[in-house]
């Protein structure tokens, strides 16, 4: 029986590939090596996107004496997954690796990257823009330099609002969205305002209106899905999904959910600074149709933002060589080579690039020659409330569909969906050894 | 010892009708058998030989049970590090609602498609091996062809077919003014099973025809001059001929489709919602026990459970035919 054999052999693979995890633990913690002036010999990095490559030319070309080792990991997730292996088998990680914001925690709290203020990134902060900063600090240490910056913002179609007579520009806070909403939704067919959302905008929109769902303390953590900010949250969204403006039949990054942002049927998006090149390339259809501006506000005048994805750079406690390490991180977020990133479309973090002239007045074809840069960077520059992600972000990624999704489809209300949820991850999180506190 | 219950394909179809070919193995068999004993001598020259194949054999499959047994007595945890919990994790899982609704599932999926599947291919094994239709070859080539291609890659078609906003269903619907939806939650384990059956059922149907063609034609020419009719033909030489490969196949279908992975995984990311959750099979559900919630050993400990439920189904469904082909 040969295919028995198989599922055997490879179920075993799959837990041997993870469960080498009772090998090792820790391990190779070099000396860390904060001389970065003196910093040479070679260093490997991790990481996926656009100008990478170009970046690494230009740091080689200005430090000579260092060399990058660049493998490119693929997607947020796997890297996190490759990550996690090589710190269970207690060798194998990079130096310098490419994280997204949320995952960041999770690696310092079992020792995998180091703190970088020994390097002195601490005196870094007042270059970068806050949101993303902010994301980087445990227990006011940044352990992680941000490469891009990804305030929540609000795309919609302009071609879809003039069919249903919405000015977009005047859409301020949430309750103009809800009047607009109907109107879409009154375009009848697969009209909708939005489609039922993914993990990480649920948690910036949540983020927006103030809630701090998780509250994480070394080993304790409280879990709240119902505070005040969460209470808005759920009662707005409950309101949409009750008339049927939400459409619960697309999924976020589907083909459906492109081809619906392609022809207008999905009106709008709340989402990342970084998704006009997501939308130029996966969108193509709705070129011209598409604007940007602020997100909607609870209340009229605020400024409320959040951050939603993002990525990071960390040097892992596994380096041998630390200088090396830190000065190519800060090469590529903080130094020349944030510069080039941003040429090969990513949203920056640095002030000097968000105030760039030159940057700022790009007129976007995509965008119907809105100049989309001063918008982005006008909402990375507007303040964000204290938020923190679980250590365990990935499984609570993963776990987001199985529990909340089905209060998008009507088959149980949004706040008992997202209690189940709390449950969920409560039990995850004292599975792992933390102290919970489910409220 | 799974290879214990290796079914011995030749062995059971040889049963029914003996062919020259089919019969030779066992008898040398039994001839090496008795040339041992009464050598009374161990002798060692064979594994000169079998070396190179034991060390892969002990590495690529002994190993890995081994750890994986091992593993699942431990547990990982975020703080705290590594620790034996013995078999902790064993009767977690046995109260483990989402993987027993997805062993469930799984079982719905096997009792209902596996027949299904097989009956198609049977019967297109004898229209083929009936001799009396144009273009066989073609259509054994096509029929086989979905076998060939990459599950991953049939899923995705079969997906954007599925799709009912922009795929060939809305095509459809437009057409007719139907309102079909075949990604719902409550049809989506027939879409899937509608894939697997279009992915293996010219695999099988190759087993069955391969085992109609050891049938001598002189048989056939026989029952002619006897005056029996073709449905006489079909219902007394080619149906209980068919018999012996129906055990192969019944086995390989249960094990694979206890191993359902690849077409839910990919089709997770089409379907809306959460049809699709992430247990929805045991194969899914430790993969992501795995990769996204870290739980390695647990997971290990969900592989032998469901390797040792496969085994056991096989086993009986083994048993079961081998009783019927002693009567």
């Amino acid at each position: 029986m040969r295919t028995t054999k198989k599922i055997i052999a490879a179920s075993a693979a799959i837990a041997t590939l993870v469960g080498l995890a009772a090998c090792g633990d820790g391990g190779g913690a070099a000396k860390v090596d904060t001389d970065t002036a003196n910093a040479k010999g070679e260093i490997v990095f991790w990481g996926w996107g656009n100008g990478i490559k170009e970046t690494i030319e230009a740091f080689e070309k200005a430090n000579p004496n260092i060399k990058v080792k660049y493998s490119s990991t693929g997607t947020a997730a796997d890297t996190a997954t490759a990550l996690q292996n090589a710190v269970a088998a207690g060798k194998g990680a990079p130096d310098v690796i490419m994280l997204e914001d949320a995952t960041v925690p999770q690696f310092v709290v079992d020792g995998s990257v180091i703190d970088l203020a020994q390097f002195g990134a601490d005196k870094l902060e007042d270059d970068f823009a806050a949101g993303p900063w902010a994301k980087m600090l445990q227990e006011g240490k940044p352990y992680a330099l941000p490469i891009d910056s990804s305030p929540e913002v609000f795309f919609y179609n302009k071609a879809t609002f003039d069919k249903a007579g919405v000015d977009g520009e005047s859409i301020k806070t949430w309750d103009d969205y809800y009047e607009a909403a109907k109107k879409v939704r009154a375009l009848g067919g697969d009209y909708y305002i939005t489609n039922s959302i993914d993990y990480q905008p649920f948690l910036a929109q949540a983020w927006q209106a103030g809630a701090q769902p998780f509250k994480i303390d070394g080993e304790n953590i409280t879990i709240n899905m119902n505070d005040e900010g969460l209470q808005k949250y759920v009662a707005f969204q409950q309101k949409l999904i009750d008339e049927d403006l939400i459409n619960p039949k697309i999924t976020n990054w589907s083909d459906d959910w492109y081809r619906s942002l392609g022809d207008g049927t999905t009106a709008t998006l709340s989402i990342g600074a970084w998704m006009p090149t997501d939308l130029e390339t996966g969108a193509a259809a709705g070129k011209g149709n598409w604007r940007v501006a602020q997100l909607p506000q609870w209340e009229e005048g605020e400024e409320a933002s959040s951050e939603d994805g993002g990525s990071a750079l960390a040097i892992t406690a596994q380096s041998k060589n630390t200088a090396a390490a830190y000065k190519f991180a800060e090469f590529l977020t903080h130094g020349d080579g944030a510069k080039v990133m941003a040429e090969h479309g990513t949203f920056p973090a640095t002030k000097k690039q968000l105030e760039d002239p030159d940057f700022l007045s790009e007129k976007s074809e995509y965008f119907g020659g809105q100049e989309v840069n001063k918008v982005l960077a006008a909402a990375a520059e507007r303040k964000v409330s204290k938020f923190q992600y679980l250590p365990y972000n990935s499984f609570a990624q993963s776990k987001y569909g199985d529990d909340v999704v089905p209060a998008f489809q009507g088959k149980m209300t949004l706040k008992d969906a997202l209690t189940k949820y709390a449950k969920t991850l409560a039990s995850y999180g004292s599975d792992q050894g933390y102290t919970v506190d489910n409220q | 010892m799974p290879s214990q219950t290796i079914p011995e394909p030749p062995a059971v179809s040889g049963r029914t009708i003996t062919t020259s070919s089919d019969a030779s193995p066992s008898t040398t068999n039994n001839r090496f058998a008795t040339v041992r004993v009464n050598r009374h001598k161990a002798d060692w020259r064979g594994w000169k030989f079998m070396w190179p194949f034991a060390v892969v054999f002990v590495f690529v499959f002994i190993i890995p049970i081994v750890y994986a047994i091992y593993i699942s007595f431990f547990k990982k945890q975020m703080i705290g590090g590594t620790r034996f919990v013995g078999l902790e994790n064993y009767s977690r899982l046995l109260v483990d609602q989402q993987f027993w609704s997805s062993v469930g599932r799984v079982a719905l999926f096997t009792v209902v498609q596996v027949p299904i599947m097989l009956c198609l291919s049977a019967v297109m094994a004898l229209a083929i091996d009936s001799m009396k239709l144009h273009g066989t070859k073609f259509f054994r080539i096509s029929t086989f062809l979905p076998y060939a291609v990459p599950a991953v890659v049939s899923t995705l078609i079969w997906g954007f077919m599925y799709g009912a906003k922009y795929g060939l269903v809305r095509s459809f619907n437009d057409l007719f003014g139907t309102s079909i939806d075949v990604m719902a939650p409550s049809v989506l384990l027939v879409s899937i099973g509608n894939i697997v059956t279009w992915e293996f059922v010219g695999y099988n149907m190759l087993i069955f025809y391969s085992s109609l063609s050891t049938i001598p034609h002189s048989l056939y020419e026989a029952a002619s001059i006897d005056g029996a009719s073709e449905w006489q033909i079909v219902r007394s030489i080619k149906l209980p001929e068919l018999h012996g490969s129906l055990a192969i196949t019944v086995i390989f279908s249960i094990i694979g489709s206890f191993q359902l992975f690849n077409e839910p995984s990919i089709m997770q990311s089409m379907v809306p919602g959460n049809a699709i959750t992430t247990y929805y099979t045991p194969n899914m559900y430790a993969y992501n026990l795995s990769f996204s919630g870290n739980q390695s050993n647990y997971a290990a400990a969900l592989a032998i459970v469901m390797a040792v439920i496969t085994m056991a189904i096989a086993y009986a469904v083994q048993l079961r035919s081998m009783r019927e082909q002693m009567k």
